[in-house]
């Protein structure tokens, strides 16, 4: 008997683990939570699909990615991309347009691709007319800060006696250099912190889009938009309207000079990343930093959230959204699966629980507009400025080369070894005309 | 008999299938990628441009920094380990726990370098690390090990000392124990002193060992990259670019141009041999002229 019911057993696994479609899914360790989790309830609605999630860090999964799709090996189905490297990976993904025609069925109930925040699913789902993916993480950056200390009145009253004006939050990067000033102690002997703002200007990808809050803020000002006309999602602020290089020009020096004058408020900012600058305020040591969607829950948790104050960052934001796309070198069957994975993980439905349960920043308009989630999270209202005002990095398949060669000279002009010239910026965008093959 | 002949080749046919595939086939492609535009960000389509990826090299600045910053870790960091691995190796013979030492030295080498990339990064930590907490208590100011440009290269140059004076030590000391103990003793009945009896015995026993260590780890040094990846990302700048870490971002990480990093590749091969060859060619210089013992 005993004999019987383990060989039906068996059986069943047997026919559970070979009869089910196998899919893995890559993506990155800011995804890996949210896909784990949702992974586990799709595969309770489809037993007959096995989900496999596997995270990897940024600096590996762009180039797996590149590598697998160049070469057709299919080793994996589906996966999160990076918006900025949606013009390089675009030709190996599948064309979600036509699979939704095909496969219209197959869609959730509750999926509705009108739903999704427009901005973001032309920017981090399209490509070139296409639909290659499909908004799941919508990150952005914001500004935190120390809500107890921006409304101490004691505090108030000593910056009120030193700047002649209230203690406001800032809008701009010039009122940042100012609070960062009264928050920094060589400069303020009584300032509660030891700095006033933590910085990340690092050698790494950080320094590429850490530029665009501050050039964001001159190049999309009327004047800037005048000189350089407005950007497109393709190519991003960086570029000009008619897509040259457009951080050559006076919104881009002063883009690098703005940095340059916060530098001496934040702990070191050139040696300093995405972890560093996250402990610097965690530990209380400074008063300001801006920084992804993410790090909410540890400031939450740590410091706690009648302590932490967010609002939209000052000058402009960036975009940072991951979409996910199934691989186009696969079976049929197994892109199928991968659909109605992806299709589920971003339904409006899964929108909502990633945020809640995971803090994973929502793509659709109806998450944004739910009580529930307005009730919970002090993220919205700024997230919805934020959303139709951010700037964004170029998607162009070139991005990562423009990327490095741009961090290496804003990082010598930070560093003090290349002087914040425009004949500096002018010979960096002739390397990126090199590169563009223009 | 023609089935006997057969055998041996049988026999070695795994090992050779295995050495053509993984070592000859890969060093092959990339010679042949080092003369043609590869570049798979743009496709997999190839185009033979003769010798343009190398003439690229010498105008690439990055490519000169790279250059510049190894060589400084090999003229800084390698000297140094084959002092500290040979002093040490001397110094804890004979001391008491000197199992104990000798275990506890070997660690920074036994430690994955991806981990004890992220140690340092936490001990070189600006406000919270343990480095510049230990400088405050002598009175010196925070340092920006990362984010100075002359501190990121100290830095990385310490992390390589750390990590493989053990190295060095761990084939002194090897050899230290294969010395006769009768030479050492007919010497000390001559009236040698330890300084001696190291100059005279041990030293020139044990220079084909160190020979071999310098080799090593001349060509180990110019492989440098893990550490590099895990604290610096090669800034402040270009500051700690080591020629592989370059490799690596031209060819993967941010390029994918395979034809363009092969030819820094094939460059790269060329200076290892080169290197090791002068040392070779130095070690013979000296016997001929009398200054050392005969090639072992």
């Amino acid at each position: 008997m005993v004999r019987k019911f383990l060989a039906i057993v068996l059986v069943l696994l047997v026919v559970a683990v070979f009869g089910a479609v196998k899919i893995s899914v890559l993506c990155s360790p800011d995804n890996a939570d949210a896909l784990k989790w949702l992974a586990g309830e799709f595969m309770k609605q489809n037993p007959d699909i096995q989900v496999e999630i596997v995270p990897l860090s940024w600096e590996v999964l762009y180039p797996k990615l590149l590598q697998d799709l160049r070469s057709q090996a299919g080793s994996f189905e589906a996966f999160t991309y990076d918006v900025m490297t949606t013009g390089a990976v675009s030709f190996g993904l599948e064309d979600l347009g036509e699979f939704m025609k095909k496969y219209a069925s197959l869609l959730p109930a509750d999926f509705d691709i009108d739903d999704f925040i427009p901005q973001v699913l032309e920017e981090s789902g399209k490509w070139q007319g296409k639909l290659i993916g499909l908004p799941f993480y919508n990150n952005t950056m914001l500004f935190y800060y120390r809500r107890d200390l921006f409304e101490d009145p004691k505090l108030k009253q000593a910056f009120k006696e030193k700047y002649g004006r209230e203690l406001t939050l800032p809008v701009t990067w010039e009122e940042v250099k100012e609070i960062a000033e009264f928050f920094t102690k060589k400069f303020n002997k009584n300032s509660p912190t030891e700095y006033g703002i933590a910085l990340m200007f690092p050698r790494t990808h950080t320094l590429f889009y850490m530029y665009l809050l501050f050039f964001g803020e001159y190049r999309n000002a009327p004047l800037g938009i005048m000189k350089h006309g407005a950007a497109d999602l393709e190519y991003g602020e960086y570029f000009t309207a008619d897509h040259k290089p457009a951080f050559n020009s006076e919104e881009g020096l002063k883009a690098l000079e703005m940095m340059k004058k916060l530098m001496p408020y934040s702990p070191d900012p050139l040696g300093s990343d995405y972890g560093e600058t996250i402990e610097y305020f965690n530990q209380g040591l400074v008063a300001m930093v801006p920084q992804w969607t993410g790090p909410y829950l540890i400031f939450k948790s740590t410091i706690g959230t009648d302590k932490v104050g967010i609002i939209p960052m000052p000058g402009r934001s960036v975009s940072g959204q991951w979409a996910l796309a199934i691989n186009k070198f696969i079976p049929e069957d197994k892109k199928v699966a991968a659909f109605k994975f992806i299709t589920f993980a971003t339904s409006k439905w899964a929108d909502k629980q990633k945020f809640l349960r995971f803090a994973v920043a929502p793509a659709r308009m109806s998450t944004l507009k739910d009580p529930e989630v307005r009730a919970a999270d002090p993220r919205v209202p700024a997230l919805e400025v934020t959303y139709v005002s951010q700037t964004h990095r170029p998607r162009i398949p070139e991005e990562p080369r423009l990327e490095d060669i741009t961090v290496e000279t804003f990082s010598k002009i930070l560093a003090g070894t290349l002087p914040l010239s425009m004949d500096t910026l002018n010979d960096l965008a002739k390397k990126w005309q090199e590169v563009l093959g223009k | 008999m023609k089935n006997k002949r057969l055998v041996p080749w049988l026999m070695v046919l795994p090992v050779l299938v295995l050495f053509l595939s993984m070592t000859i086939y890969p060093f092959a492609f990339m010679i042949w990628s080092s003369f043609r535009q590869y570049d798979l960000s743009k496709g997999a389509e190839t185009r033979f441009i003769g010798l343009a990826n190398y003439f690229q090299i010498f105008s690439d600045s990055t490519a000169i920094e790279s250059f510049k910053f190894t060589a400084k870790l090999l003229a800084v960091a390698v000297p140094t380990e084959l002092l500290l691995g040979i002093g040490i190796a001397f110094l804890i013979r004979g001391v008491r726990g000197e199992k104990i030492i000798r275990s506890s030295l070997l660690v920074p080498m036994m430690v994955p370098a991806a981990v004890s990339g992220v140690a340092w990064k936490m001990l070189y930590n600006y406000a919270f690390g343990p480095v510049n907490w230990f400088l405050s208590l002598f009175g010196i100011s925070k340092i920006s090990w990362l984010g100075d440009m002359n501190y990121a290269q100290l830095g990385i140059i310490l992390i390589d000392v750390w990590q493989w004076t053990p190295f060095v030590f761990l084939m002194i000391y090897a050899g230290l124990q294969s010395v006769p103990q009768d030479l050492i003793d007919a010497a000390r009945v001559d009236g040698a002193d330890w300084g001696r009896v190291f100059l005279h015995v041990e030293f020139p026993l044990l220079r084909p060992l160190i020979l071999v260590a310098l080799v090593l780890r001349i060509i180990d040094c110019l492989k440098t990259f893990d550490i590099v990846f895990m604290t610096t990302w090669g800034g402040p700048g270009a500051a700690t670019h080591t020629y592989s870490f370059y490799v690596y971002k031209v060819g993967i990480s941010f390029g994918w141009n395979i034809g363009y990093a092969s030819a820094l590749s094939v460059l790269l091969l060329l200076v290892s041999m080169l290197l090791v060859n002068i040392v070779f060619r130095l070690v013979r210089m000296r016997q001929q002229l009398g200054f050392g013992g005969e090639e072992r």
